[in-house]
């Protein structure tokens, strides 16, 4: 079972419990754990020299903006899958989507800059993945995440946002993807997934 | 609380203890600017529709929609409403330091333009920063939402969340969206615009929705902190909900569970039952799909009420717009609650047996309300509620 903590726990002080792989201090993970959660997976792309695109999606087209989000997402619930040994139940549940990204799916605005400055038409597929929204919704869809759906610009902002959402029971845990497409052609597109719960408070932390 | 909703696996919504209000408010339409046009094109369900003349629309299906004369800035414009408000709500220089802005926004509209050396200075949350600063807010503490049609209403259901548990005493939210070549090129290709130029919400024979601008600031903070500057509170947030469809990339859930859960937690929030809603101010795209599991939705969520709620999406009128449009209709939703006069359901053709809401058809109706609700609901199953009640 996921130690997902009940909303009378969540004032108590923060602690960290890492389940997956312990974050690099600069990680999206570790901030999240300096920001009081309990981080229960947390992967990245690229990951190793192998990820050097995302695997295609059914729909959606042109852009690795949502490919990126949904396999974070995947590596995500996988990680969750090992580290629990396939005993657990999952709260999926109650989990909400938080989108992060400063640039959005630049490759995709682009696109579509590019084709209405030409005076063509933009392919039909591109409406629905317009906004960050569209895969989040496929993420939720996938693994039955009926949290909150939010996306930001920012990491601080969105760590902000998912500890207000677990205090107030708008969700018991928060799925937190950021994606950064790369601007330039001699930069790598990243991402980087977080699965988070509040942390475990004081005195349970003492008996385990 | 509410005996009418449904909350079978799903837990209580909790808030912080310090009542929120919204001390002001300024808005823009395709009306003009400021909300005297605004209402009195809603309150008379005169829609704003007319031909696009901005950009070159020769090679869409639809070229219709609500907009301002010109081509106006989006940073001006967000400049001016939220200089409005903040001067509404007394705000003095150092108070204005402290606020955070939460942004709703696409993104920073040069963005999809400028080259990739440039591109990290064009991000949304540079974008808000920019404009926080302008505006003499605290840029340190600006974010950006880009949550598509609920941008706006999550940074407010955020700023409640946020001031009600004291972490801040106050946020001013601000959202704009002008109409653009780009996505009016994508929603064009996606085949979602109304194909007869007029927005039909929950009406036989629906088509499509219409874009419109609009643009609008508002700060919500805690009571004690509005009083001890003498200042009136336009309304109370009285509660706030957000919930997920978990169904399909832009399709909403056919039977609104999504939706029904955030109204659920709004009016949790609010410690209401359903039957003290006496407005709501629908999202009502005017598409066949969302109109239907929004109607679903409300009854759902209110139970009988929903047969007697006066309901109307006001989008008939100004249009969507976009990450700014659930900003634009909590304003016209608060002026409902403090005037009592109801905004038309504009362009309506007839009956849709999916759609059984009581519509409000006709100007000059007029009721004394306790509470006003405004719905949303966006691409990715993503859905707000807002509650405002009387001051």
């Amino acid at each position: 079972m996921i130690p997902l903590v009940s909303p009378n726990t969540i004032g108590d002080a923060p602690s960290v419990r890492v389940i997956a792989t312990p974050p690099a201090v600069t990680s999206l993970a570790g901030r999240a754990e300096a920001a009081g959660f309990a981080v229960v997976a947390a992967p990245t792309w690229p990951q190793s020299p192998a990820d050097i695109a995302p695997p295609a999606v059914a729909g959606f087209v042109t852009s690795s903006f949502s490919p990126l989000a949904i396999e974070a997402a995947r590596r995500c619930f996988e990680q969750l899958a090992n580290s629990m040994a396939g005993t657990a139940e999952t709260e999926a549940s109650s989990t909400g989507v938080i989108i992060v990204s400063s640039l959005g799916d630049i490759a995709g605005a682009r696109h579509v800059a590019q084709t209405v400055d030409a005076g063509t038409r933009v392919g039909p597929l591109l409406f629905f993945q317009c906004v960050p929204n569209a895969v989040a919704g496929h993420i939720a869809a996938r693994w039955g995440l009926v949290g909150p759906v939010i996306c930001l610009g920012d990491e601080r902002s969105a760590l902000d946002a998912a500890g207000l959402l677990i205090e107030d029971v708008d969700a018991g845990a928060v799925l937190l993807i950021r994606v950064e497409q790369a601007a330039t052609a001699d930069e790598p597109d990243r991402a980087e997934a977080v699965l988070l719960t509040a942390s475990a408070p004081a005195h349970e932390r003492s008996r385990a | 609380m509410t005996d009418a909703v449904h909350l079978a696996r799903h837990p209580v919504a909790l808030r912080g203890p310090e009542p929120v209000v919204i001390s002001a408010a300024a808005v823009a339409s395709a009306f003009g600017r400021g909300v005297e046009p605004l209402l009195s094109a809603v309150l008379d369900g005169a829609p704003g529709f007319q031909a696009v003349r901005r950009f070159d629309v020769a090679q869409r299906r639809v070229g219709v929609a609500a907009t301002l004369p010109g081509s106006p800035s989006l940073g001006d414009e967000l400049d001016r409403v939220i200089g409005e408000a903040c001067d509404e709500a007394g705000l003095s220089p150092a108070l204005r330091a402290q606020s955070p802005l939460y942004l709703a926004v696409h993104g920073d509209p040069d963005l999809p333009r400028v080259s990739g050396a440039e591109a990290g200075r064009h991000g949304a949350d540079a974008f808000a920063r920019s404009v926080a600063k302008r505006s003499g807010l605290s840029d340190e503490t600006a974010r950006a939402y880009t949550s598509a049609c609920v941008a706006a209403s999550t940074a407010v259901a955020d700023a409640a969340a946020a001031v009600a548990r004291g972490r801040v005493s106050r946020v001013v939210v601000a959202a704009g969206y002008l109409v653009d070549p780009d996505q009016f090129a994508l929603f064009d290709a996606g085949r979602a615009l109304a194909p007869d130029g007029r927005v039909r919400p929950f009406s036989a024979r629906r088509g499509g929705l219409l874009l419109g601008d609009g643009l609008g600031a508002v700060v919500i903070e805690s009571a004690a902190a509005a009083a001890r500057r003498g200042v009136k509170a336009l309304a109370r947030l009285a509660g706030w909900g957000r919930a997920g469809d978990a169904y399909h990339v832009c399709r909403p859930r056919p039977d609104g569970a999504g939706l029904a859960r955030a109204i659920t937690a709004a009016a949790q929030r609010a410690s209401i039952r359903a039957e003290a809603i006496g407005y709501v101010n629908a999202h009502g795209s005017g598409t066949a799909h969302s109109d239907a599991a929004e109607a679903a939705a409300l009854h759902s969520a209110l139970g009988e009420s929903a047969e007697t709620v006066p309901v109307s999406s006001t989008k008939s009128v100004h249009g969507q717009a976009l990450e700014a449009g659930a900003l634009v209709e909590l304003i016209v939703t608060l002026h409902t609650l403090r005037a009592g006069q109801l905004p038309v359901n504009a362009g309506y053709l007839g009956p849709d047996e999916e759609c059984r809401l009581n519509l409000v058809l006709a100007p000059g109706q007029t009721r004394s309300i306790d509470y006003a609700l405004s719905i949303n609901s966006a691409f990715g199953g993503a859905n707000t509620a807002l509650l405002v009640g009387a001051p």
